[in-house]
């Protein structure tokens, strides 16, 4: 287990660096100047050259690589052109916003998921499979800022009970993370109900009918234990989805997360914050990746032997 | 050994097991009567398709959709064991009436410790804590010869050899001293070695708590070693009944008569070996007579009426216990028809 | 006799590396097959038997270059095999052919029958394309099935019929070996003999040459003229079928001989119950591979592996690798089995 930790960290660390070299030369492949890109176009030369010496843009590509990655080490993501803040300090508050409405998003998502598949795989082909399954696709069919306005229409517009928009109350949860875990729970729903069937029929599932073990724990512990490991993946990649697909959901419900500012940023041409949003991002895509790994191998005792 | 006066402890009758498939119903086990005594093997052996493991899961009640039991009685020291609800039955199941498996590889749950597995069983039926249960985990693993007993009871199943599984399965099964043990194909997918010593664990252990065993297997030796009633089943029936050394001695049906000589030993040479041509009807086009007629070197016009099990009627070779046999030869019917072929030919094999 | 073989390897092993560790380096080697040597004459059949574990399959692939050897040498009709090229190895292939356990995961699914076949003959451009339809159905007659079925797909067929295409297929292109790896386990026992006489009246019809990989020993018995035992790697004995079922020598033949159940009830229970399971392939046991369940092991058994070797009253090519058979042979004598107390011991 040790070994297979270690190696899979060792695995990390050219991905890690082909997530920081792309990040590094978004900056480097903006069309044109990326310094009058920036500095928009009515900027005198003297604030193109003092954009240029500030982003390092006048030294060899390799040399900016080094520095940016110096530079990364110190928790240094350089500063916004607009507001001159370090891009460290926009992102950190905006981030722990965006993994509270993951988190939240995830929550419904495996709830909902996991109850629903459960519920379809124990009655296969009849009209409650059909049922759940037909509002899986529903629900993965949907786009999710159409749903979130929806959801904002009737529950907070018409009925008044949650409020419709920002965050930071418990009553502002809601709405957004039923937008975002809407799609997520589809995919854990059919997913559960495949892994739920296909384990059903394992013979270890009959042995434990066979000891006397009550239909309810057949179920909910020989079955659903060895379904889980493979919906643990899928739920983890829903994790990262949620991350980097809360620009949706922020923007429809005014929520100040990454979602917002990478738009904001895009929007003013603000290089250094995109990048910094990037890194911070794709870093804790990888992170996450790696914790469903180890715990895809916890829960799979199998694989441990080969 | 056979008690003949004693109650079974098992009683099947008249079972019936189907399966509703797109294309109709698929009789797998169609009408089967069998009886198992304390203390005694009932072994039933048959080819694929032959129903004899759907006939095992039926007494377990554990035929999954679209099979379903339609018909008949499965009694278990007097208790109707289809009357139950699901309840009820489950209480019985790895308690009274308990089943090993052939695949000894996938009937363990891989994500929990044969421990606990094994603990399970104790703690369902025999209502024990945890200590307590530990306690009888190590006693039963021990007793099924299982090394260590103290470590490998921690140990996950695929951390054991496909021998050690099966011990541990048997421990399972055995943990509640149960009325009647099921074991279907138990030694296939093992080797020879490992196959002998698993046979000779279960008779041990039967010596020791006189259950009632039923083994299902397609291998004659199996049967030979371990049995001492035998059902041959082919096409969802049981074609022949006798006990082990009768039906060995002097096999009647001619179903179990080729089985017998299809058989390449290893203690004797045959130049060639006897075949039994054709192959088993598919469900859809079972024949409404006898099932193995097409197939059979002495079908006569009178095998397209459905013969019943029966002792058979004309007295062989002074043999009063000569079982039961579903074949018309050994009937007054056949003899009244004129059939050429006479019963003592055919109980030659030739 | 002097006939020479049709084929011979010397020395043939096949390991197969264990990868582990953090930069998943091959840390050990499974020693599937370890330094073997057999020869097959031409129209003989050879078994090769033993249980899970023993090589048997690993070896019958590896003659066949299917998997390559590690080391040892094979020479197929006086031509040595090992140094053939790819391509002069596929023209090779026609010689020698391979049927498999499952037959349905050897046909392709979405192939009828004929055209299976014709794709075979193809390949090795045996037969001209005009005459394979002629052809064809002189197969499906020679394995015992209707000219007409070769219209159908391998799922139609039962799992006998299935290994008869099987077979059908491996004479397409006129072999001159077949190794039949495990063909007939997974069928039941009345088209299992159905299979094996078909095995054996092609053999006869045209000469051929088997290697027969079961680990059956009752089809052994039937369809072999030698027999090769294999335990965890090694060939522990080999002999004519007779010598080796009526008078084996190595100890580990004999477990298995009487492990096995016989179809009598009077003859229940003359056997001997080997302790414990098959030791790893990964981690053998030193010395004499057998010595952990011997019930005959000493010392030496642990130290020194044993070669092949014949004693005073075996026939010409009979062969076991024991330290103690003589000793064996001068308490027990020569009975198949061993008398149960030894079992006990």
């Amino acid at each position: 287990m040790h070994i297979f930790i270690i190696r899979r960290l060792l695995q990390l660390i050219p991905v890690i660096i082909g997530v920081t070299l792309v990040a590094f030369l978004i900056i480097q492949l903006i069309p044109g100047d990326a310094a009058q890109v920036m500095a928009g176009e009515a900027a005198s030369e003297e604030q193109l050259e003092q954009v240029r010496e500030n982003l390092g843009l006048n030294e060899p590509l390799y040399v900016q690589y080094g520095l940016f990655l110096a530079d990364l080490a110190q928790f240094d993501l350089g500063e916004s052109v607009r507001t001159g803040q370090p891009v460290m300090e926009l992102v950190a508050p905006r981030f722990w916003i965006t993994l509270e409405l993951a988190f939240w998003g995830l929550v419904v998502a495996v709830s909902v998921g996991l109850f629903l598949g459960i519920l379809a795989a124990n009655k296969q082909n009849s009209f409650r499979d059909f049922g759940t399954m037909a509002a899986a696709v529903i629900g993965l069919s949907m786009p999710n800022f159409w749903l979130g306005l929806m959801l904002m229409y009737v529950f907070a517009n018409q009925l008044g009970w949650l409020p419709t928009s920002g965050w930071g109350d418990w009553q502002q949860i809601f709405l957004p993370a039923i937008t975002m875990g809407t799609a997520g729970a589809a995919i854990i729903a059919r997913m559960t109900r495949s892994a739920m069937l296909e384990v059903i029929g394992e013979d270890y599932v009959r042995t434990a009918r066979a000891k006397g073990v009550k239909e309810r724990f057949v179920i909910y512990k020989h079955a659903l234990r060895n379904a889980l490991i493979p919906v643990v993946t899928v739920i983890g990649l829903q994790f990262g989805y949620f991350l980097s697909g809360a620009v949706l959901t922020e923007s429809v419900f005014s929520i100040n997360g990454l979602g917002r500012l990478v738009v904001d940023a895009i929007a003013q041409r603000d290089f250094p914050v995109v990048q910094g949003t990037v890194i911070v991002l794709a870093l804790t895509f990888v992170f996450v990746n790696f914790v469903v790994d180890v715990l895809y191998r916890v829960l799979n005792k199998r694989i441990e032997l080969n | 050994m056979t008690t003949k006066d004693h109650t079974p402890v098992l009683k099947v009758e008249n079972l019936q097991t189907s399966f509703f498939t797109y294309d109709g119903e698929v009789k797998a086990v169609d009408g089967v009567d069998f009886e198992v005594r304390e203390n005694e093997t009932l072994g039933i052996v048959g080819e694929s398709g032959s129903g004899k493991s759907i006939t095992s899961l039926s007494v377990m009640q554990l035929i999954q959709s679209p099979g379903e039991i339609i018909g008949g009685k499965i009694e278990l020291n007097g208790d109707d064991l289809l009357q139950k609800s699901k309840a009820q039955f489950a209480k019985y199941r790895g308690n009274r009436l308990s089943m090993i498996f052939q695949e000894p590889m996938t009937s363990l749950n891989p994500v929990f410790t044969v421990g606990h597995q094994v603990a399970e069983t104790v703690k369902i039926h025999k209502k024990m804590g945890k200590r307590e249960a530990h306690q009888e985990v190590i006693r039963m693993l021990k007793l099924v010869g299982i090394p260590a007993p103290e470590s490998r009871a921690k140990s996950y199943p695929h951390e054991l050899s496909g021998g050690m599984r099966q011990r541990v399965m048997i421990a399972m099964a055995l943990a509640c001293e149960p009325e009647l043990l099921i074991a279907d194909e138990p030694t296939t997918a093992l080797d020879v070695t490992i196959q002998a010593q698993i046979l000779e664990l279960i008779k041990r252990l039967q010596e020791s708590t006189g259950m009632a065993v039923m083994i299902i297997t397609h291998d004659l030796g199996v049967i030979a070693e371990t049995a001492d009633q035998v059902a041959v089943m082919y096409a969802g029936e049981v074609v022949e009944q006798a006990d082990v050394k009768t039906l060995f001695n002097r096999p009647l049906h001619p179903y179990t008569q080729g089985l017998m000589n299809s058989i390449p030993r290893h203690d004797v040479d045959v130049d060639e070996l006897e075949v039994i041509r054709g192959t088993v009807p598919s469900p859809a086009e079972m024949p409404s007579g006898c099932r193995f007629a097409q197939r059979c070197p002495y079908a006569s016009e009178i095998c397209n009426t459905h013969p019943s099990l029966a002792a058979p009627s004309n007295n062989i070779d002074g043999h009063t216990d000569a079982g039961a046999v579903r074949c018309w030869i050994y009937t007054d019917e056949w003899d009244a028809e004129g059939n050429p072929m006479k019963n003592e030919e055919v109980q030659q094999g030739s | 006799m002097t006939t020479t073989p049709l084929f011979e390897t010397k020395n043939l092993k096949k390991y197969f590396p264990v990868k582990g560790g953090i930069l998943n380096r091959t840390k050990a080697e499974v020693k599937a097959v370890d330094d073997i040597s057999f020869a097959i004459n031409p129209g003989e059949t050879l078994s090769l038997v033993g249980e899970s574990g023993c090589g048997k399959s690993t070896t019958g692939r590896a003659v066949l270059r299917l998997e390559e050897p590690t080391d040892g040498e094979i020479t197929f009709n006086g031509e040595d095999f090992r140094s053939l090229s790819k391509s002069e190895l596929r023209d090779k292939r026609k010689d020698m052919q391979i049927i498999f356990q499952d037959p349905y995961a050897s046909l392709n699914p979405r192939q009828k029958v004929k055209q299976i076949l014709d794709e075979a003959m193809a390949i090795q451009g045996v037969v001209p394309k005009k005459d394979r339809p002629a052809r064809i159905r002189e197969l499906m007659d020679v394995v015992g099935m209707r000219p007409h079925q070769a219209e159908r797909y391998p799922h139609e067929f039962s799992g006998g019929q299935r290994q008869r295409i099987g077979i059908a297929r491996a004479l397409s292109v006129d072999p001159k070996l077949i190794v039949c790896d495990e063909a007939v386990s997974a069928l039941d026992v009345s088209t299992q003999a159905q299979v094996l006489n078909l095995l054996r009246d092609l053999q006869r019809k045209y000469d051929l040459t088997y290697l027969f990989i079961s680990h059956d020993l009752g089809v052994v018995r039937h369809i072999s003229d030698r027999v090769a035992v294999m335990y965890l790697g090694k060939i522990v004995e080999i002999a004519d079928k007779k010598s080796l079922f009526d008078s084996p020598r190595h100890p580990y033949t004999r477990a298995l001989l009487s492990a096995i159940p016989v179809p009598d009830p009077d003859e229940k229970s003359e056997r001997i119950v080997i302790e414990g399971d098959v030791p790893s392939p990964m981690d053998p046991p030193s010395g004499c591979r057998f010595h952990t369940r011997c019930p005959f092991a000493t010392d030496i058994c642990k130290q020194e592996d044993p070669e092949l070797r014949k004693t005073g009253d075996m026939a010409d090519d009979h062969q076991a690798a024991c330290h103690h058979m003589e000793e064996i042979v001068a308490q027990y004598g020569t009975t198949p089995t061993l008398p149960e107390e030894v079992g006990n011991e």
